[in-house]
């Protein structure tokens, strides 16, 4: 009888109810909250739940040295949060979001290029904030590119930069990629007037498929000579969409964006949820990450909204002027940011129709963003 | 004979990759002759010893090369080629002491070390100098002669004698702060940083721009101009001027196509038909997306709202 005691106590300390925190608990809730607003809400379901999921796997009280938790080496957590750790994924998303961007509206508009850059003052922005709240510049670098609002590069980088902090960077980048109709349309109706935002653009000339073919392979040599450490990102990008563009290559371009994109951005969702377990994600800092990923957020967005009217005063005929709202779309939250333009322009004027346009500056996000990852890690990594 | 070319090429790719391997290694630092507080061998005996440098940034297995201190035997003490020990990691040395017995071990060499001396770093070949190392005649016992990277990128070495001998050890400053510090140091608040990735990142992709505009856009509105010229002075339009060998030669464009379209769908009112006549549309405009040459792929999506950008919308949060 006593021996059964004993087992039946040796098991309760093995249980999740004897291992339990309050910190814990809070991150299960958390967890729950991303499924249920993915669910209900539908706001990126494709990141949210795999997150969400995670948190709570992440989180289940544990007895540790059962070689199952995701910081403990060799178990199948912490294999498959490798690919987060070591940076395999994001490339490997990259590859998959190259196979399925069309680059036609920036070939056809190039000028809408240089919005994309604009967008990336906000991973700077929240770089320089980081660094006034007393962050180290490779922490900071780490943190500021939340504002380039492309998780894959957020994880790679900070996989670099700032290993420990990656699992609050990347929960913060999807989340604020997620709420970018919430964040970015105020700010957008805020800094544009009615006229400005009743402004129709020309519709773009129809881009050959050489043109397609060629983009790739220049916009990586130019990228990647001139900034060498985003070779990763830029290189997988480009690839990808030469999968998709080449005509030749349809079988691999369609592995790409489907299965493969859809397996890697299971696992990467589900390992980073995990990996923000409650002893190594509830700080001071993470709150702080949070708090400078919303500045960085509303600073790209503020930024590409700005210098479209910018350019608009060196534009001569009303015919050629840009929309400003289609400025938002240089954070590279594709497509979404590219939706929140269509929608707002809408909104004043019901026909017009501005998602082409504003899909421009939003692959020229995804470039400029992975171009700034790897002026960041060439300088602080 | 294009399987021959084929095999040739990977077998010269693969011998070109392990010599390439071979030649990252250097030999980083000596010590000739150990003092009392020398670093201690197996045999708990007190030796000189040659440190290997791996300069690259990937592993590379050395097992078939040679050291020597002779330049007419180059052969004189063989690394052996079947120890798995024999890798060195990247950025990493391994330590042969120079006990003269090779019947010590893997990492003993078949001569001893004394000032004046030349060590030889050589290929598996027996016949290639990968590096070598001079003992200066005045090097002190207990001093070594070491390679301290000179670069940025930790590949150009200068030699330096007499040196503290670091045996295993990187060859540079323990101490020396890391590319966050120093920036931490040099630009407290950022600023610097950020005007310089800014102008980076805006050069990056201005540079894109003007490719694509010089390439592309240019002569595109070139085109236009020039056809719309020639429309006002022609009665024959530039677009059927312009028509492709294949519209030459009888294949319906993309107004035929919309036509047939509409015939269809007078015929029997329907979405579908419609479909059809984007699709093809697009087939013959070249802007199908995923055209791989004479396919076109037209999947039934129901439900799909094809033709209200709307409905693709998330909803308004």
């Amino acid at each position: 009888m006593e021996h059964i005691y004993e087992s039946l106590i040796q098991f309760w300390q093995y249980t999740g109810f004897a291992n339990c925190s309050w910190q814990n608990l809070a991150m299960i809730a958390i967890g729950i909250v991303f499924i249920t607003v993915a669910i209900l809400k539908e706001w990126e379901p494709l990141l949210l739940v795999p997150i969400g999921f995670g948190m709570i796997i992440g989180n289940i009280p544990m007895f540790p040295g059962l070689n199952i938790g995701i910081y403990e080496d060799g178990s199948v957590l912490n294999t498959l949060y490798q690919g987060v750790k070591q940076g395999w994924y994001p490339p490997l998303i990259f590859l998959g979001i190259g196979a399925m961007t069309d680059f036609s509206a920036l070939i056809s508009q190039p000028r809408l290029i240089l919005i994309g850059a604009a967008a990336q003052m906000g991973i700077f922005g929240a770089y320089l904030l980081a660094l006034t709240c007393g962050f180290a510049p490779a922490e900071a670098g780490a943190i500021g590119i939340i504002g380039g609002a492309d998780g894959p590069t957020a994880i790679f980088l900070s996989s670099k930069l700032a290993p420990d902090l990656m699992g609050a960077i990347a929960v913060s980048a999807y989340s604020y990629m997620a709420l970018v109709p919430v964040i970015q349309r105020p700010i957008m109706l805020l800094l544009t007037s009615k006229k400005e935002r009743a402004i129709e653009m020309p519709k773009p000339r129809q881009v050959s498929q050489r043109e397609k073919i060629i983009f790739p392979v220049i916009g990586f040599l130019i990228t990647a000579f001139i900034v060498p450490s985003g070779l990763p990102l830029l290189g997988m990008l480009f690839f990808g969409n030469l999968l998709k563009e080449s005509g030749v290559t349809r079988r691999l371009a369609e592995t790409a964006r489907g299965p493969l994109i859809d397996v890697v951005t299971t696992l990467i969702g589900l390992t980073v949820g995990a990996s923000t377990q409650a002893d190594k994600f509830l700080s001071g800092k993470s709150l702080m990450i949070f708090g400078l990923g919303l500045g960085s957020f509303i600073i790209a967005t503020a930024c590409g909204v700005l210098f479209v009217k910018l350019i608009n005063l060196t534009i001569r005929g009303a015919d050629r002027k840009i929309n400003p709202l289609i400025g938002n779309a240089g954070v590279s939250a594709v497509p979404d940011s590219a939706r929140v333009s269509e929608v707002v322009g809408r909104e004043t004027n019901p026909n017009n129709h501005l998602l082409m346009h504003a899909m421009g500056p939003n692959v020229a996000g995804v470039i400029g963003s992975a171009v700034a990852a790897g002026i960041l890690l060439s300088f602080l990594g | 004979m294009r399987k021959l070319l084929l095999f040739s090429l990977a077998l010269l790719t693969a011998v070109a990759g392990y010599a390439q391997n071979v030649s990252d290694l250097i030999i980083a630092e000596v010590l000739a002759e150990p003092d009392s507080t020398g670093v201690i061998d197996d045999y708990g005996r007190r030796e000189g010893w040659i440190e290997i440098f791996n300069t690259s940034m990937g592993t590379v297995k050395f097992g078939g090369c040679y050291l020597t201190d002779d330049p007419a035997d180059l052969k004189k003490s063989l690394i052996p080629k079947n120890d798995l020990a024999t890798q060195i990691g990247p950025r990493q040395s391994k330590l042969f002491y120079a006990s003269g017995r090779t019947h010590d071990g893997t990492f003993y060499t078949d001569f001893t070390l004394a000032p004046g001396k030349v060590v030889y770093l050589v290929s598996n070949d027996g016949r290639t100098i990968i590096d070598q190392l001079t003992i200066p005649e005045d090097l002190p016992a207990g001093k070594s002669v070491a390679k301290l990277a000179t670069d940025a990128k930790g590949l150009l070495f200068e030699t330096v004698a007499p040196c503290d001998p670091t045996p295993g050890a990187y060859n540079g400053d323990p101490t020396a702060a890391s590319k966050s510090d120093q920036m931490a140091e040099r630009d407290p608040h950022g600023w610097i940083l950020t005007l310089v990735s800014v102008s980076v990142v805006f050069s990056a992709l201005a540079i894109l721009w003007f490719f694509f505009w010089l390439l592309f856009e240019r002569p595109a509105k070139r085109r236009s101009l020039t056809s719309v010229r020639d429309d006002k002075n022609s009665v024959i339009p530039s677009a059927a001027r312009n028509l492709s060998k294949a519209q030459k030669a009888g294949t319906p464009d993309g107004e035929v196509a919309a036509a047939i379209a509409l015939a269809l769908d007078m015929e029997q009112s329907g979405d579908v038909y419609a479909a059809i006549a984007l699709a093809l549309h697009l087939e013959l405009g070249a802007t199908a997306h995923d055209a791989e040459s004479f396919v076109l792929t037209i999947r039934p999506t129901p439900n799909s709202a094809w033709n209200n950008p709307a409905d693709g919308f998330r909803r308004k949060p």
